[in-house]
Protein backbone atom coordinates (compact mmCIF):
# COMPACT_ATOMS: atom_id res chain seq x y z
CA UNK A 1 0.00 0.00 0.00
CA UNK A 2 2.27 2.53 -0.97
CA UNK A 3 2.59 3.38 -4.53
CA UNK A 4 0.98 6.57 -5.40
CA UNK A 5 2.40 6.31 -9.51
CA UNK A 6 0.65 4.56 -12.35
CA UNK A 7 -1.92 5.92 -14.68
CA UNK A 8 -4.02 8.48 -13.85
CA UNK A 9 -7.66 7.45 -12.69
CA UNK A 10 -8.91 8.51 -16.19
CA UNK A 11 -6.60 6.13 -18.09
CA UNK A 12 -7.02 3.34 -15.26
CA UNK A 13 -10.71 3.77 -16.10
CA UNK A 14 -10.44 3.86 -20.08
CA UNK A 15 -8.15 1.12 -20.18
CA UNK A 16 -10.22 -1.41 -17.79
CA UNK A 17 -13.45 -0.31 -19.62
CA UNK A 18 -11.68 -1.38 -22.75
CA UNK A 19 -10.43 -4.75 -21.73
CA UNK A 20 -13.51 -5.57 -20.04
CA UNK A 21 -16.29 -4.76 -22.46
CA UNK A 22 -13.91 -6.48 -25.42
CA UNK A 23 -15.88 -9.10 -27.65
CA UNK A 24 -14.23 -11.85 -26.88
CA UNK A 25 -12.46 -12.29 -23.31
CA UNK A 26 -9.39 -9.96 -21.90
CA UNK A 27 -6.26 -12.08 -23.01
CA UNK A 28 -7.36 -11.69 -26.67
CA UNK A 29 -8.26 -8.03 -26.07
CA UNK A 30 -4.71 -7.06 -24.69
CA UNK A 31 -3.49 -9.40 -27.60
CA UNK A 32 -5.56 -7.11 -30.04
CA UNK A 33 -3.95 -3.60 -28.59
CA UNK A 34 -0.62 -5.07 -28.57
CA UNK A 35 -0.12 -4.77 -24.75
CA UNK A 36 1.99 -7.80 -23.58
CA UNK A 37 0.09 -9.37 -20.18
CA UNK A 38 2.70 -8.49 -17.98
CA UNK A 39 1.72 -4.60 -18.50
CA UNK A 40 -1.72 -5.65 -16.55
CA UNK A 41 -0.04 -6.95 -13.66
CA UNK A 42 1.82 -3.69 -13.69
CA UNK A 43 -1.16 -2.27 -12.70
CA UNK A 44 -3.86 -5.40 -11.15
CA UNK A 45 -2.42 -7.48 -8.49
CA UNK A 46 -3.00 -11.00 -9.54
CA UNK A 47 -1.85 -13.78 -7.35
CA UNK A 48 -0.83 -17.73 -7.23
CA UNK A 49 -4.61 -18.13 -6.78
CA UNK A 50 -5.50 -15.96 -10.10
CA UNK A 51 -3.65 -14.03 -12.61
CA UNK A 52 -4.19 -10.23 -13.31
CA UNK A 53 -5.80 -11.47 -16.71
CA UNK A 54 -8.47 -14.14 -15.28
CA UNK A 55 -9.36 -11.91 -12.28
CA UNK A 56 -10.40 -9.13 -15.25
CA UNK A 57 -12.40 -11.93 -16.93
CA UNK A 58 -14.26 -11.86 -14.26
CA UNK A 59 -15.64 -8.35 -15.41
CA UNK A 60 -15.71 -9.24 -19.12
CA UNK A 61 -17.77 -12.35 -18.36
CA UNK A 62 -20.45 -9.94 -16.06
CA UNK A 63 -20.30 -7.61 -18.81
CA UNK A 64 -21.11 -9.63 -21.20
CA UNK A 65 -23.55 -12.34 -20.06
CA UNK A 66 -25.56 -9.84 -17.77
CA UNK A 67 -26.41 -7.79 -20.77
CA UNK A 68 -27.41 -11.10 -22.88
CA UNK A 69 -29.66 -12.01 -20.04
CA UNK A 70 -31.32 -8.70 -20.57
CA UNK A 71 -31.53 -9.01 -24.22
CA UNK A 72 -33.02 -12.71 -24.16
CA UNK A 73 -35.47 -11.24 -21.78
CA UNK A 74 -36.54 -8.12 -23.96
CA UNK A 75 -36.59 -10.52 -27.11
CA UNK A 76 -37.60 -13.86 -26.61
CA UNK A 77 -39.31 -14.34 -29.54
CA UNK A 78 -36.31 -13.50 -31.62
CA UNK A 79 -34.54 -15.71 -29.20
CA UNK A 80 -36.91 -18.61 -30.37
CA UNK A 81 -36.01 -17.66 -34.07
CA UNK A 82 -32.42 -17.88 -34.04
CA UNK A 83 -31.45 -20.24 -31.31
CA UNK A 84 -28.95 -19.53 -28.35
CA UNK A 85 -25.54 -19.65 -30.25
CA UNK A 86 -26.97 -17.30 -33.04
CA UNK A 87 -28.43 -14.95 -30.20
CA UNK A 88 -25.41 -14.75 -28.39
CA UNK A 89 -22.91 -14.10 -30.91
CA UNK A 90 -26.07 -11.68 -32.46
CA UNK A 91 -25.56 -10.04 -28.78
CA UNK A 92 -21.94 -9.33 -29.37
CA UNK A 93 -21.72 -7.95 -32.64
CA UNK A 94 -24.65 -5.80 -31.28
CA UNK A 95 -22.60 -4.86 -28.34
CA UNK A 96 -19.91 -4.13 -30.40
CA UNK A 97 -21.73 -1.07 -32.66
CA UNK A 98 -23.89 -0.40 -29.97
CA UNK A 99 -22.14 0.08 -26.52
CA UNK A 100 -25.07 0.83 -23.76
CA UNK A 101 -25.24 4.80 -23.47
CA UNK A 102 -28.08 5.07 -20.64
CA UNK A 103 -27.71 3.90 -16.81
CA UNK A 104 -30.78 1.82 -17.08
CA UNK A 105 -30.44 -1.41 -18.67
CA UNK A 106 -33.85 -1.22 -19.71
CA UNK A 107 -32.44 0.68 -22.65
CA UNK A 108 -29.73 -1.68 -23.80
CA UNK A 109 -32.07 -3.11 -26.28
CA UNK A 110 -33.25 -0.21 -28.23
CA UNK A 111 -31.12 -0.24 -31.09
CA UNK A 112 -31.18 -4.18 -32.01
CA UNK A 113 -34.52 -4.35 -34.34
CA UNK A 114 -32.59 -1.81 -36.74
CA UNK A 115 -29.47 -3.70 -35.83
CA UNK A 116 -30.63 -7.29 -36.79
CA UNK A 117 -32.56 -6.39 -39.63
CA UNK A 118 -28.60 -6.08 -41.47
CA UNK A 119 -27.01 -8.42 -39.57
CA UNK A 120 -25.91 -11.22 -41.37
CA UNK A 121 -28.77 -13.57 -39.72
CA UNK A 122 -31.15 -11.64 -41.64
CA UNK A 123 -30.03 -12.52 -44.97
CA UNK A 124 -32.12 -16.06 -44.62
CA UNK A 125 -34.72 -14.28 -42.63
CA UNK A 126 -35.75 -10.13 -43.60
CA UNK A 127 -38.43 -10.04 -41.14
CA UNK A 128 -35.89 -10.39 -38.13
CA UNK A 129 -35.83 -6.51 -38.05
CA UNK A 130 -39.60 -6.84 -37.88
CA UNK A 131 -40.04 -9.32 -35.08
CA UNK A 132 -37.65 -7.66 -33.11
CA UNK A 133 -39.70 -4.10 -33.87
CA UNK A 134 -42.47 -5.60 -32.37
CA UNK A 135 -40.94 -7.08 -29.08
CA UNK A 136 -39.20 -4.05 -28.59
CA UNK A 137 -42.52 -1.45 -28.92
CA UNK A 138 -43.88 -4.09 -26.07
CA UNK A 139 -40.97 -3.48 -23.95
CA UNK A 140 -40.94 0.08 -24.84
CA UNK A 141 -45.21 0.51 -23.71
CA UNK A 142 -44.67 -1.54 -20.42
CA UNK A 143 -43.85 0.77 -18.71
CA UNK A 144 -44.75 4.35 -19.97
CA UNK A 145 -46.83 6.76 -18.69
CA UNK A 146 -49.98 5.54 -16.74
CA UNK A 147 -53.24 7.72 -18.40
CA UNK A 148 -57.13 6.46 -17.25
CA UNK A 149 -59.06 5.81 -20.22
CA UNK A 150 -61.72 7.50 -22.07
CA UNK A 151 -64.91 6.01 -21.47
CA UNK A 152 -68.40 5.53 -23.34
CA UNK A 153 -69.95 7.53 -20.14
CA UNK A 154 -67.94 10.56 -20.60
CA UNK A 155 -68.57 10.35 -24.17
CA UNK A 156 -72.30 10.17 -23.49
CA UNK A 157 -71.91 13.54 -22.11
CA UNK A 158 -70.45 15.33 -25.22
CA UNK A 159 -73.21 17.89 -26.90
CA UNK A 160 -73.53 16.42 -30.21
CA UNK A 161 -72.64 20.18 -31.33
CA UNK A 162 -69.16 19.82 -29.55
CA UNK A 163 -68.47 16.46 -31.49
CA UNK A 164 -66.70 18.56 -34.20
CA UNK A 165 -63.81 19.94 -32.11
CA UNK A 166 -63.72 16.41 -29.50
CA UNK A 167 -60.24 15.92 -29.13
CA UNK A 168 -58.80 12.48 -29.79
CA UNK A 169 -55.45 11.78 -27.47
CA UNK A 170 -53.63 8.11 -27.62
CA UNK A 171 -52.87 6.73 -24.07
CA UNK A 172 -49.07 7.46 -23.57
CA UNK A 173 -48.20 3.71 -23.71
CA UNK A 174 -49.02 2.98 -27.31
CA UNK A 175 -47.02 2.99 -30.70
CA UNK A 176 -47.44 2.21 -34.23
CA UNK A 177 -45.13 -0.10 -35.72
CA UNK A 178 -44.82 -0.23 -39.96
CA UNK A 179 -44.81 -4.15 -40.70
CA UNK A 180 -43.84 -5.54 -44.47
CA UNK A 181 -44.40 -8.71 -42.93
CA UNK A 182 -47.23 -10.73 -41.03
CA UNK A 183 -44.83 -10.75 -37.61
CA UNK A 184 -48.12 -11.10 -35.62
CA UNK A 185 -48.62 -14.42 -36.99
CA UNK A 186 -45.26 -15.31 -36.54
CA UNK A 187 -44.99 -14.18 -32.66
CA UNK A 188 -47.94 -15.44 -31.98
CA UNK A 189 -46.53 -19.27 -33.23
CA UNK A 190 -44.06 -18.72 -30.73
CA UNK A 191 -46.16 -17.70 -28.16
CA UNK A 192 -48.71 -20.90 -28.38
CA UNK A 193 -45.30 -23.29 -28.71
CA UNK A 194 -46.00 -24.47 -32.58
CA UNK A 195 -42.81 -23.35 -33.42
CA UNK A 196 -41.92 -20.59 -35.35
CA UNK A 197 -44.04 -19.60 -38.38
CA UNK A 198 -42.25 -17.52 -40.62
CA UNK A 199 -44.51 -14.48 -41.60
CA UNK A 200 -45.70 -13.83 -45.13
CA UNK A 201 -44.93 -10.11 -47.40
CA UNK A 202 -47.94 -8.11 -45.49
CA UNK A 203 -50.25 -5.99 -48.15
CA UNK A 204 -49.26 -2.30 -48.55
CA UNK A 205 -50.31 -0.35 -45.13
CA UNK A 206 -49.79 -3.30 -42.84
CA UNK A 207 -49.04 -2.33 -39.23
CA UNK A 208 -48.81 -3.08 -35.62
CA UNK A 209 -50.96 -1.31 -33.05
CA UNK A 210 -48.93 -2.15 -29.38
CA UNK A 211 -50.61 -0.67 -26.44
CA UNK A 212 -50.84 -0.99 -22.60
CA UNK A 213 -54.09 -1.65 -20.88
CA UNK A 214 -54.03 -1.41 -17.29
CA UNK A 215 -50.84 -3.12 -16.55
CA UNK A 216 -50.91 -5.20 -20.04
CA UNK A 217 -49.67 -4.96 -23.12
CA UNK A 218 -51.11 -5.73 -26.04
CA UNK A 219 -50.91 -5.50 -29.49
CA UNK A 220 -52.83 -6.24 -32.99
CA UNK A 221 -52.98 -6.24 -36.60
CA UNK A 222 -53.96 -3.10 -38.15
CA UNK A 223 -54.95 -2.57 -42.29
CA UNK A 224 -53.91 0.33 -44.25
CA UNK A 225 -57.73 1.86 -43.44
CA UNK A 226 -57.14 2.41 -39.95
CA UNK A 227 -53.60 2.93 -40.11
CA UNK A 228 -53.92 5.94 -41.76
CA UNK A 229 -56.49 6.71 -38.92
CA UNK A 230 -54.61 5.58 -36.20
CA UNK A 231 -51.43 8.00 -37.27
CA UNK A 232 -53.96 10.72 -37.02
CA UNK A 233 -54.56 9.73 -33.43
CA UNK A 234 -51.12 9.06 -32.16
CA UNK A 235 -50.69 12.76 -33.39
CA UNK A 236 -53.82 13.72 -31.52
CA UNK A 237 -56.21 14.46 -33.34
CA UNK A 238 -60.22 16.13 -32.84
CA UNK A 239 -63.47 14.01 -34.29
CA UNK A 240 -64.20 16.30 -36.85
CA UNK A 241 -60.28 15.64 -38.34
CA UNK A 242 -60.61 12.28 -38.28
CA UNK A 243 -63.94 12.57 -40.26
CA UNK A 244 -62.49 14.62 -42.55
CA UNK A 245 -59.69 12.53 -43.14
CA UNK A 246 -62.42 9.24 -43.66
CA UNK A 247 -63.96 11.21 -46.02
CA UNK A 248 -61.25 10.80 -48.38
CA UNK A 249 -62.14 6.85 -48.90
CA UNK A 250 -65.49 6.78 -48.72
CA UNK A 251 -68.47 8.21 -51.06
CA UNK A 252 -70.40 10.34 -48.53
CA UNK A 253 -70.14 12.44 -45.52
CA UNK A 254 -72.22 9.85 -43.40
CA UNK A 255 -70.40 7.35 -44.30
CA UNK A 256 -67.43 9.15 -43.21
CA UNK A 257 -69.08 9.51 -40.01
CA UNK A 258 -70.28 6.23 -39.68
CA UNK A 259 -66.58 5.01 -40.20
CA UNK A 260 -65.28 6.96 -37.35
CA UNK A 261 -67.76 6.05 -35.14
CA UNK A 262 -67.11 2.55 -35.93
CA UNK A 263 -63.17 3.44 -35.01
CA UNK A 264 -64.10 5.12 -32.33
CA UNK A 265 -65.57 2.30 -30.72
CA UNK A 266 -63.10 -0.14 -31.41
CA UNK A 267 -60.53 2.39 -29.53
CA UNK A 268 -63.16 3.30 -26.36
CA UNK A 269 -62.89 -0.42 -26.13
CA UNK A 270 -59.21 -1.08 -26.45
CA UNK A 271 -58.89 1.36 -23.82
CA UNK A 272 -56.59 3.16 -26.20
CA UNK A 273 -57.72 6.70 -26.31
CA UNK A 274 -56.78 8.69 -22.86
CA UNK A 275 -59.42 10.37 -21.05
CA UNK A 276 -58.35 14.64 -21.17
CA UNK A 277 -56.59 15.45 -18.19
CA UNK B 1 -22.30 10.88 12.14
CA UNK B 2 -25.88 9.65 10.72
CA UNK B 3 -29.26 8.87 11.90
CA UNK B 4 -29.84 5.21 11.50
CA UNK B 5 -33.28 4.59 11.15
CA UNK B 6 -35.01 1.94 13.51
CA UNK B 7 -36.02 0.11 10.29
CA UNK B 8 -35.68 -4.01 11.66
CA UNK B 9 -35.24 -6.10 8.83
CA UNK B 10 -36.28 -5.98 5.45
CA UNK B 11 -35.88 -7.76 1.83
CA UNK B 12 -35.09 -6.29 -2.00
CA UNK B 13 -38.54 -6.23 -4.01
CA UNK B 14 -38.19 -8.55 -6.57
CA UNK B 15 -40.65 -9.13 -10.03
CA UNK B 16 -40.79 -12.22 -9.23
CA UNK B 17 -42.54 -11.59 -6.19
CA UNK B 18 -44.15 -8.61 -7.05
CA UNK B 19 -47.98 -10.44 -7.41
CA UNK B 20 -47.07 -12.40 -3.81
CA UNK B 21 -45.96 -9.44 -2.06
CA UNK B 22 -49.36 -7.95 -2.45
CA UNK B 23 -51.30 -10.31 -1.95
CA UNK B 24 -50.07 -11.81 0.96
CA UNK B 25 -48.63 -9.07 3.20
CA UNK B 26 -45.13 -10.82 3.93
CA UNK B 27 -43.85 -10.21 7.40
CA UNK B 28 -40.77 -8.21 6.65
CA UNK B 29 -40.01 -4.87 8.12
CA UNK B 30 -39.52 -2.75 5.00
CA UNK B 31 -38.63 -3.31 1.09
CA UNK B 32 -35.29 -1.84 -0.41
CA UNK B 33 -36.08 -1.48 -4.38
CA UNK B 34 -33.65 -1.25 -6.93
CA UNK B 35 -34.29 3.07 -7.61
CA UNK B 36 -32.92 2.68 -11.40
CA UNK B 37 -35.67 -0.20 -12.12
CA UNK B 38 -38.41 2.41 -10.76
CA UNK B 39 -36.99 5.57 -12.45
CA UNK B 40 -39.70 5.19 -15.71
CA UNK B 41 -42.74 6.90 -16.17
CA UNK B 42 -45.65 4.68 -15.42
CA UNK B 43 -46.82 0.85 -16.03
CA UNK B 44 -46.67 -1.75 -13.45
CA UNK B 45 -43.47 -0.99 -11.88
CA UNK B 46 -44.78 2.01 -10.52
CA UNK B 47 -47.96 0.36 -9.81
CA UNK B 48 -46.62 -1.96 -7.57
CA UNK B 49 -43.77 0.45 -6.00
CA UNK B 50 -46.90 2.70 -4.73
CA UNK B 51 -48.76 -0.08 -3.58
CA UNK B 52 -45.78 -1.26 -1.44
CA UNK B 53 -45.10 2.11 -0.08
CA UNK B 54 -48.72 2.68 1.28
CA UNK B 55 -47.98 -0.79 3.78
CA UNK B 56 -44.16 -0.54 4.28
CA UNK B 57 -41.10 1.77 4.47
CA UNK B 58 -39.34 1.96 1.06
CA UNK B 59 -35.43 2.28 1.10
CA UNK B 60 -34.18 3.27 -2.68
CA UNK B 61 -30.82 1.39 -3.39
CA UNK B 62 -29.16 2.61 -6.44
CA UNK B 63 -26.49 1.05 -9.03
CA UNK B 64 -25.96 3.56 -11.73
CA UNK B 65 -24.80 6.88 -9.87
CA UNK B 66 -21.29 5.90 -10.69
CA UNK B 67 -19.79 7.37 -8.20
CA UNK B 68 -16.71 6.97 -8.71
CA UNK B 69 -16.18 7.62 -12.31
CA UNK B 70 -14.36 10.28 -14.19
CA UNK B 71 -17.03 10.72 -16.84
CA UNK B 72 -19.35 13.10 -15.87
CA UNK B 73 -21.91 12.58 -13.40
CA UNK B 74 -25.46 12.04 -14.86
CA UNK B 75 -27.30 14.78 -14.09
CA UNK B 76 -30.66 13.38 -15.98
CA UNK B 77 -30.29 10.03 -13.26
CA UNK B 78 -29.59 12.10 -10.70
CA UNK B 79 -32.74 14.42 -11.56
CA UNK B 80 -34.71 11.56 -12.06
CA UNK B 81 -33.16 10.00 -8.98
CA UNK B 82 -34.58 13.20 -7.20
CA UNK B 83 -37.73 12.96 -8.64
CA UNK B 84 -38.59 9.18 -7.64
CA UNK B 85 -37.20 10.27 -3.99
CA UNK B 86 -39.29 13.23 -3.90
CA UNK B 87 -42.39 10.77 -4.56
CA UNK B 88 -41.10 7.80 -2.52
CA UNK B 89 -39.63 9.35 0.57
CA UNK B 90 -37.54 6.34 1.45
CA UNK B 91 -35.67 5.99 5.01
CA UNK B 92 -32.43 5.74 3.12
CA UNK B 93 -30.82 6.07 -0.47
CA UNK B 94 -27.68 4.50 -1.23
CA UNK B 95 -25.53 3.34 -3.88
CA UNK B 96 -22.09 1.96 -4.29
CA UNK B 97 -18.26 2.63 -4.06
CA UNK B 98 -17.52 1.85 -7.60
CA UNK B 99 -17.79 3.11 -11.07
CA UNK B 100 -19.78 1.85 -14.59
CA UNK B 101 -19.37 3.74 -17.30
CA UNK B 102 -16.37 5.09 -19.46
CA UNK B 103 -16.79 7.79 -22.26
CA UNK B 104 -20.39 7.71 -21.66
CA UNK B 105 -20.62 4.03 -22.33
CA UNK B 106 -22.11 1.94 -19.75
CA UNK B 107 -20.58 -1.10 -18.42
CA UNK B 108 -23.90 -1.90 -15.90
CA UNK B 109 -21.40 -3.38 -13.56
CA UNK B 110 -20.58 -2.07 -10.06
CA UNK B 111 -16.49 -1.84 -11.06
CA UNK B 112 -13.86 -1.59 -8.54
CA UNK B 113 -12.01 1.70 -7.98
CA UNK B 114 -8.01 1.99 -6.99
CA UNK B 115 -7.75 3.38 -3.22
CA UNK B 116 -5.66 6.34 -3.88
CA UNK B 117 -6.25 9.97 -3.19
CA UNK B 118 -7.11 10.93 -6.45
CA UNK B 119 -10.11 8.70 -6.69
CA UNK B 120 -11.27 9.49 -2.95
CA UNK B 121 -11.02 13.57 -3.74
CA UNK B 122 -13.11 12.62 -7.29
CA UNK B 123 -15.52 10.39 -5.53
CA UNK B 124 -16.04 13.03 -2.37
CA UNK B 125 -17.05 15.40 -5.21
CA UNK B 126 -19.31 13.11 -6.20
CA UNK B 127 -20.88 12.31 -3.14
CA UNK B 128 -21.53 15.99 -2.29
CA UNK B 129 -23.13 16.80 -5.60
CA UNK B 130 -25.70 14.28 -5.02
CA UNK B 131 -26.32 14.81 -1.78
CA UNK B 132 -26.70 18.22 -2.28
CA UNK B 133 -28.99 17.68 -5.27
CA UNK B 134 -30.87 15.03 -3.30
CA UNK B 135 -31.01 17.28 -0.23
CA UNK B 136 -30.19 14.45 1.98
CA UNK B 137 -26.86 11.75 2.96
CA UNK B 138 -26.66 9.29 1.23
CA UNK B 139 -25.37 5.81 2.32
CA UNK B 140 -22.06 4.18 -0.23
CA UNK B 141 -21.67 0.26 0.15
CA UNK B 142 -18.68 -1.44 -0.44
CA UNK B 143 -18.83 -3.50 -3.38
CA UNK B 144 -17.15 -6.68 -3.65
CA UNK B 145 -14.72 -7.12 -5.89
CA UNK B 146 -11.92 -9.46 -7.99
CA UNK B 147 -9.01 -6.75 -8.65
CA UNK B 148 -7.08 -4.97 -6.85
CA UNK B 149 -5.44 -2.39 -7.97
CA UNK B 150 -1.17 -1.95 -7.24
CA UNK B 151 -1.65 1.82 -7.39
CA UNK B 152 -3.86 2.19 -4.08
CA UNK B 153 -2.13 3.58 -1.72
CA UNK B 154 -4.69 2.85 1.46
CA UNK B 155 -6.83 -0.21 2.32
CA UNK B 156 -10.26 -0.21 1.29
CA UNK B 157 -11.88 0.61 4.75
CA UNK B 158 -9.61 3.92 5.34
CA UNK B 159 -10.92 4.74 1.89
CA UNK B 160 -14.62 4.33 2.93
CA UNK B 161 -14.09 6.34 6.14
CA UNK B 162 -12.10 9.30 4.82
CA UNK B 163 -15.29 9.33 2.30
CA UNK B 164 -17.42 9.64 5.11
CA UNK B 165 -15.38 12.27 7.09
CA UNK B 166 -14.99 14.61 3.85
CA UNK B 167 -18.76 14.41 2.89
CA UNK B 168 -20.56 13.43 5.84
CA UNK B 169 -22.23 10.38 4.06
CA UNK B 170 -23.15 7.02 5.87
CA UNK B 171 -21.87 3.82 5.03
CA UNK B 172 -23.74 0.55 3.94
CA UNK B 173 -21.93 -2.27 4.98
CA UNK B 174 -21.98 -5.04 3.19
CA UNK B 175 -21.21 -7.74 4.89
CA UNK B 176 -21.02 -10.59 2.34
CA UNK B 177 -19.21 -8.15 -0.21
CA UNK B 178 -16.44 -8.25 3.02
CA UNK B 179 -16.35 -11.52 3.41
CA UNK B 180 -15.87 -11.79 -0.34
CA UNK B 181 -13.33 -9.05 -1.28
CA UNK B 182 -11.31 -10.46 1.63
CA UNK B 183 -10.75 -13.95 0.28
CA UNK B 184 -10.15 -12.43 -2.74
CA UNK B 185 -7.76 -10.32 -1.92
CA UNK B 186 -6.56 -11.80 1.61
CA UNK B 187 -7.24 -9.55 4.08
CA UNK B 188 -8.96 -10.12 7.23
CA UNK B 189 -12.98 -9.71 7.28
CA UNK B 190 -13.24 -8.43 10.72
CA UNK B 191 -10.53 -6.05 9.75
CA UNK B 192 -12.09 -4.28 7.39
CA UNK B 193 -15.21 -4.01 10.12
CA UNK B 194 -13.34 -2.73 12.98
CA UNK B 195 -12.10 -0.37 11.45
CA UNK B 196 -14.72 1.37 10.06
CA UNK B 197 -16.57 3.88 12.24
CA UNK B 198 -19.79 3.47 14.50
CA UNK B 199 -22.01 6.10 13.54
CA UNK B 200 -21.47 6.22 10.25
CA UNK B 201 -22.68 2.56 9.04
CA UNK B 202 -26.67 2.81 8.33
CA UNK B 203 -27.62 -0.04 6.69
CA UNK B 204 -26.35 -3.47 6.31
CA UNK B 205 -26.62 -6.12 3.21
CA UNK B 206 -26.72 -10.06 3.62
CA UNK B 207 -26.66 -11.88 0.56
CA UNK B 208 -24.97 -15.83 -0.55
CA UNK B 209 -22.25 -15.97 -3.06
CA UNK B 210 -20.80 -18.73 -5.48
CA UNK B 211 -17.25 -20.37 -5.50
CA UNK B 212 -15.80 -20.11 -9.00
CA UNK B 213 -12.31 -21.52 -9.42
CA UNK B 214 -10.27 -20.05 -6.71
CA UNK B 215 -12.36 -16.85 -6.40
CA UNK B 216 -15.68 -15.86 -4.82
CA UNK B 217 -18.64 -14.13 -6.83
CA UNK B 218 -21.03 -12.00 -5.10
CA UNK B 219 -24.43 -13.90 -7.03
CA UNK B 220 -27.08 -13.39 -4.69
CA UNK B 221 -27.94 -16.54 -5.65
CA UNK B 222 -27.53 -18.54 -2.79
CA UNK B 223 -29.01 -18.75 0.88
CA UNK B 224 -26.63 -16.69 3.26
CA UNK B 225 -23.10 -18.78 4.20
CA UNK B 226 -22.72 -19.70 7.55
CA UNK B 227 -19.01 -17.87 7.63
CA UNK B 228 -21.47 -14.79 6.83
CA UNK B 229 -23.64 -15.25 9.22
CA UNK B 230 -20.81 -15.14 11.82
CA UNK B 231 -19.25 -12.02 10.39
CA UNK B 232 -22.73 -10.81 10.51
CA UNK B 233 -23.11 -11.25 14.49
CA UNK B 234 -19.21 -9.53 14.83
CA UNK B 235 -20.85 -6.05 13.01
CA UNK B 236 -23.93 -6.22 15.03
CA UNK B 237 -21.77 -6.10 17.80
CA UNK B 238 -19.88 -3.49 16.58
CA UNK B 239 -22.89 -1.17 14.74
CA UNK B 240 -25.92 -2.31 16.77
CA UNK B 241 -29.33 -2.61 15.56
CA UNK B 242 -28.58 -1.34 11.95
CA UNK B 243 -31.63 -1.91 9.42
CA UNK B 244 -30.18 -5.20 7.71
CA UNK B 245 -31.34 -6.15 4.29
CA UNK B 246 -31.73 -10.05 2.63
CA UNK B 247 -30.56 -9.49 -1.04
CA UNK B 248 -31.46 -12.59 -3.40
CA UNK B 249 -31.36 -11.94 -7.24
CA UNK B 250 -30.87 -14.63 -9.11
CA UNK B 251 -32.16 -18.54 -8.88
CA UNK B 252 -35.03 -16.41 -7.03
CA UNK B 253 -36.92 -18.77 -4.06
CA UNK B 254 -40.53 -17.96 -3.09
CA UNK B 255 -41.36 -15.18 -1.09
CA UNK B 256 -41.67 -17.33 1.97
CA UNK B 257 -37.84 -18.54 1.70
CA UNK B 258 -36.56 -14.98 1.36
CA UNK B 259 -38.31 -13.65 3.98
CA UNK B 260 -37.57 -16.95 6.15
CA UNK B 261 -33.88 -15.46 5.78
CA UNK B 262 -34.66 -12.49 6.55
CA UNK B 263 -36.32 -14.00 9.94
CA UNK B 264 -32.77 -15.59 10.51
CA UNK B 265 -31.11 -12.30 10.60
CA UNK B 266 -33.56 -10.98 13.20
CA UNK B 267 -32.76 -13.72 15.41
CA UNK B 268 -29.35 -13.84 14.09
CA UNK B 269 -29.02 -9.60 15.09
CA UNK B 270 -30.91 -10.34 18.59
CA UNK B 271 -28.25 -12.99 20.13
CA UNK B 272 -25.55 -11.12 18.82
CA UNK B 273 -26.96 -7.72 20.26
CA UNK B 274 -27.36 -9.49 23.49
CA UNK B 275 -24.24 -11.33 23.50
CA UNK B 276 -22.54 -8.16 23.12
CA UNK B 277 -24.45 -6.31 26.25
CA UNK B 278 -22.87 -9.27 27.82
CA UNK B 279 -19.46 -9.26 26.83
CA UNK B 280 -17.10 -6.08 28.27
CA UNK B 281 -17.04 -2.89 26.32
CA UNK B 282 -14.40 -2.34 23.91
CA UNK B 283 -12.76 0.94 22.96
CA UNK B 284 -14.35 2.49 19.69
Amino acid sequence: MSRADGPTLAELQRRFFELVTGPEGVARELAARGVPAGALAAIIAGDARASAVDRLDVYANMYFFRILDVLRSDYPKLLAVVGDDAFHNLATDYLQAHPSRHPSLRFVGAALPTFVATHALARERPWLGALAALEWARVDVFDRADAAPLTREALAIVAPEDFATLPLAPVPASALVPAAWTIEETWRSIEDERGPQAPAPAEAGHALLIWRRGVTVHHRAVAAAERRALELLLGRTTFGALCTALGDEVDSEEDAAARAVQLLGGWLADELLAAPA
Amino acid sequence: MIEVPALGHGIGLRTEHYADVLATNPPVDWFEVISDNFMVPGGNPRRVLRAVRERWPVVLHGVALSLGAVDPLNERYLDALAALAHEIEPAIVSDHLCWGSHGGAYAHDLLPLPFTEEALANTAARVLRVQDRLKRQILVENVSSYVAFTQSTMPEWEFLTALAARTDCGLLLDVNNVFVSAHNHGFDARAFIDALPVGRVGQFHLAGHSQVGELLLDTHDHPVRDEVWDLYRHAVARFGAVPTLIEWDDKMPSLARVVEESQRAKAVAAEARSAAREAPRVAR
